[in-house]
């Protein structure tokens, strides 16, 4: 074989070497295993900046890491076999448990903090007969709760808010139309059509943050709050009706009709519905 | 085979004496705080606390602790709301720490200095007054814990955009049994 037909052979060669080389970390990365977990006190509280060893028991290895302000850790790239994992926060204990990692597994390893030598005389909190699942923090539920509770916030804001140009549409409503149905002034028309308009936009908007306002699992709906729920049905239901008998209503009237038929029920469907809007907000508001 | 029992219950006797001279189980429990608020005045109860006390050297230890998601105010929107603005999720448990003389159940009264953890803080509540009814080995004890939303760093909710007051005190009733 000449040099110049040695050419690709060496090429495809070098190739092979250099993909085997950059395949070597992913491969490694693959393979190492990682250990992660939330570290909780004795009262079953978050800590934040504890301090996490994860030793090899074969090699006598440390890695070292901290967790974050959610008590989080996470270490990664760590080689099957069996560890020590030691975990420390100043005043608020210590803790050390075994683990083994397989290839490419990702572990997860809570730990709770042994309360310090201080109130070793008196009884712990294990002695209670609390389950860890009681005892230890959870903040992906407090993140749920956090982002329900600023929900149903907005929802209170924005329905105390609505409350303003829903009574100003039901004011105005006394100038939207003549005498016993007749057409009457068209500004005064005009005016309670848009109010209605913006109420009707404030309270769809209202009902978004409540409807979208995350659910917690296993709660069972009890007291006013219910009532208020309740409510909701009978004003949503109106909300949608009303502007459409009021639109069937508005068409009459700038056609110089007098309000007949279905569009008659307008106005009633707009008291009852103002009415339901006013009870929800008091149920939740005023202890009866 | 008798005297094997009888031996051995003699050799297990003073280990149980040299580890605590008595102890106290919490039986029976009601806790509540109360909320004030310009259109309402509202009451979270639990029964489901736990506590156990300790007998040393004339000194008892106790630990209480009660979950906080165990309060219940008659309306489960509101407790979650108290459930979010307390971290229960976060710091699941009140956890109350005491250490009183071990003759305090024969007074009338007692006052205690509690070290109280709830919602990720820790306060110390001076010499709060509990009344004591002892009967036999059993005590009753209530007492109300004068404590506030700012004691624990707790941002006062809102209704209407009114907040509620920062007095919550809590009202404690308690039956304990005393164990040999």
């Amino acid at each position: 074989m000449t040099p110049n037909a040695l050419k690709p052979v060496l090429g495809v060669a070098i190739l092979i070497v250099l993909l085997a080389l950059i395949s070597l970390p992913l491969r490694a990365q693959t393979l190492g295993g990682s250990l992660s977990g939330i570290v909780t006190d004795a009262s079953g509280a978050i800590v934040p900046n504890a301090k996490v060893i994860i030793k090899s028991v074969a090699t006598g290895q440390p890695t070292e890491s901290k967790t974050n302000l959610a008590g989080f850790y996470s270490v990664a790239n760590l080689s099957p076999g069996e560890y020590e994992v030691s975990v420390s926060a100043e005043g608020r204990g210590a803790k050390v448990a075994k683990v083994t990692l397989t290839a490419g597994a990702k572990q997860t390893l809570d730990l709770a903090l042994v309360a310090p030598s201080s109130n070793a005389g008196g009884p712990s909190l294990s002695d209670l007969g609390f389950s860890p699942a009681q005892t230890q923090g959870n903040p992906q539920q407090q993140a749920l709760l956090d982002r329900r509770s600023h929900m149903l916030k907005v929802h209170q804001r924005l329905g105390l808010i609505t409350t303003g140009p829903l009574a100003a549409t039901i004011i105005t409503s006394l100038n939207a139309k003549g005498r016993r149905g007749t057409p009457g002034n068209p500004t005064g028309r005009n005016v309670h059509t848009a109010l209605g308009a913006v109420t009707a936009g404030m309270y769809f908007t209202t009902a978004y943050f409540a409807i979208r306002a995350p659910k917690v699992a296993g709660t069972k709906t009890h007291g006013p709050i219910r009532v208020h729920k309740a409510l909701a049905w009978v004003h949503g239901t109106g909300m949608v009706l009303t502007p459409i008998l009021g639109a069937i209503a508005y068409s009459q009237l700038s056609n110089g009709q007098r309000v007949h038929g279905i569009a008659k029920a307008h106005s009633a469907v707009a008291v009852v519905t103002g009415a339901a809007y006013g009870a929800a907000l008091l149920s939740v508001s005023v202890k009866f | 085979m008798n005297k094997r029992i009888l031996l051995a219950l003699l050799l297990l006797l003073p280990v149980r004496l040299a580890g605590a001279d008595s102890q106290w189980i919490l039986q029976q429990s009601t806790l509540s705080y109360h909320v004030s608020h310009p259109l309402h005045q509202m009451d979270g109860v639990s029964h489901a606390a736990r506590g156990k006390g300790v007998c040393h050297d004339g000194q008892c230890d106790f630990l209480i602790a009660v979950p906080v998601k165990s309060f219940e105010s008659g309306d489960s929107n509101r407790d979650l709301h108290m459930l979010q603005v307390t971290r229960g999720a976060e710091f699941p448990m009140v956890i109350v720490r005491t250490r009183v003389p071990e003759g305090a159940s024969t007074s009338a009264m007692i006052r205690a200095d509690l070290e109280i953890q709830f919602a990720g803080q820790t306060a110390h509540f001076k010499q709060v007054a509990f009344q004591l009814v002892t009967q036999g080995d059993t005590t009753r004890l209530s007492g109300t814990i004068p404590a506030t939303l700012a004691d624990f760093k707790i941002d006062p909710p809102s209704l209407l955009t009114i907040p509620i007051k920062n007095d919550i005190p809590v009202r404690v009733d308690m039956t304990w049994q005393k164990e040999k």
